[in-house]
């Protein structure tokens, strides 16, 4: 850049070209690079279990990239009269620190709602996460759906 | 204080891959190496605290600094963070790490000065892998909650370093602190910790800084956690140090 900075005014045409190509450069690079970035490796799928009761099945990893798809899945699964939302674990892969503080805000947002956060299908690992960061003092954990669906119907 | 890998799942599940980056679960926090110049004060016997246990307002803090020009990839820079993590913190905000340094399990000591009152506290990693590590704070902590210490590329290709803190504040007198004067301080610490990270690879950019109030409500249901708060704690061991001296060099 410093010396198309010091180009004289006769190499000016020559110097637009090389920028052009410059550019052309970069946002083939631009182009990778946004291929190459991590996406969300999850995916999540939203039904109903009765009129009351909405489950959100977990598929991947729990990770900050997480983000806009769990708060979608709570924004479909709490329209209506959902008083409770019961995210399954079963195929949880993978989940780090931020995946956990992504479990707070979202736990936050479903209490403002006056609605109640359960999950099943954690694995040991995952129960001891929960533990661990004393998420279980307010998410309630359950071995299988029905386990889950029963006590979200009695709340 | 080493813990070891966790053995396979009881059902005999395989394990995945983030098990060996969490620290095991302990009831209540066993320190047996102090560090030197760390007090074991607010330490040994506490239960650990998460964003959901403190009394105050939970706000979300991202701090952020570009490394730019900074060719080490997002791993290089944590690792030299873990290595030099106390080097970065002001004088005011000591960290003593165990031999072990910042690995799951273990404690590091804190020793600071808020508003000229000591307060002796610490933290333990919960989580770390190549790319970042968290801790988490234990009853009496000013916070309650989880900060995390990480870096990533950004799309232009460039490592970012980022503080991320979601927490509350753990009683009703942090919270009256924190909405006078601590929020502040609290917020200058971790921008020098940056600015320092930053420094040691020679890179002098501005940290950034977003806040989110995740939660406006408090938890009346955690005012007891005042009982424990390591700034009145510390005070009272600072007073009682004369009489602790005594007793020593009567022994």
């Amino acid at each position: 850049m410093t010396e198309r900075e010091t180009d004289g005014d006769q190499t000016l045409h020559g110097s637009l070209h090389s920028l052009r190509g410059e550019y052309e450069e970069i946002k083939e690079i631009y182009r990778t690079r946004r291929q190459d970035m991590p996406e969300a490796q999850v995916s999540m799928n939203v039904r109903k279990a009765s009129e009351k009761v909405s489950i959100i099945d977990v598929e991947g990893e729990l990770t900050a990239f997480a983000e806009d798809l769990l708060m979608d899945a709570y924004n479909q699964a709490s329209d209506g009269q959902a008083r409770a939302i019961i995210l399954n674990f079963e195929d949880l892969e993978y989940m780090n620190s931020s995946g956990i503080g992504l479990l707070v805000t979202l736990l936050i947002r479903i209490n403002r709602e006056k609605q109640q956060l359960l999950t099943y299908g954690l694995s040991d690992h995952y129960k001891s996460i929960f533990q661990i960061t004393r998420l279980d003092d307010a998410i309630s954990t359950y071995d299988t759906e029905e386990e889950a669906v029963r006590a979200a119907n009695a709340m | 204080m080493i813990e070891s890998s966790p053995p396979p799942g009881e059902k005999g599940e395989k394990q995945p891959r983030d098990t060996p980056l969490w620290a095991q679960r302990v009831e209540r926090l066993e320190v047996s190496d102090v560090p030197e110049g760390a007090a074991n004060v607010n330490v040994q016997g506490r239960r650990e605290v998460g964003a959901l246990q403190g009394f105050g307002q939970l706000w979300q803090k991202t701090y952020r600094v570009r490394l730019a020009g900074l060719e080490k990839t997002p791993e290089e820079v944590v690792r030299e963070w873990k290595e030099h993590f106390p080097e970065f913190l002001p004088l005011n905000s000591r960290f003593y790490p165990s031999m072990e340094g910042v690995a799951p399990g273990e404690v590091l000591f804190i020793s600071a000065s808020v508003g000229g009152m000591p307060v002796h506290t610490g933290v333990r990693v919960i989580y770390a892998d190549d790319e970042s590590f968290t801790v988490m704070t234990p009853e009496g902590h000013p916070e309650s909650g989880w900060n995390t210490f990480s870096a990533y590329q950004d799309d232009d290709g460039a490592t970012v370093a980022q503080i991320q803190s979601l927490a509350r504040a753990n009683d009703p007198i942090y919270e009256v602190g924190f909405r006078i004067v601590g929020a502040t301080q609290q917020e200058r610490i971790w921008t020098h910790v940056l600015k320092s990270l930053a420094a040691h690879f020679s890179v002098n950019e501005p940290v950034s800084l977003e806040k989110v109030c995740v939660d406006p409500k408090v938890q009346w249901s955690q005012v007891r956690n005042v009982w424990h708060n390591a700034g009145a704690r510390s005070m009272l061991y600072t007073i009682t140090a004369p009489l602790r001296w005594r007793r020593a060099s009567q022994d």
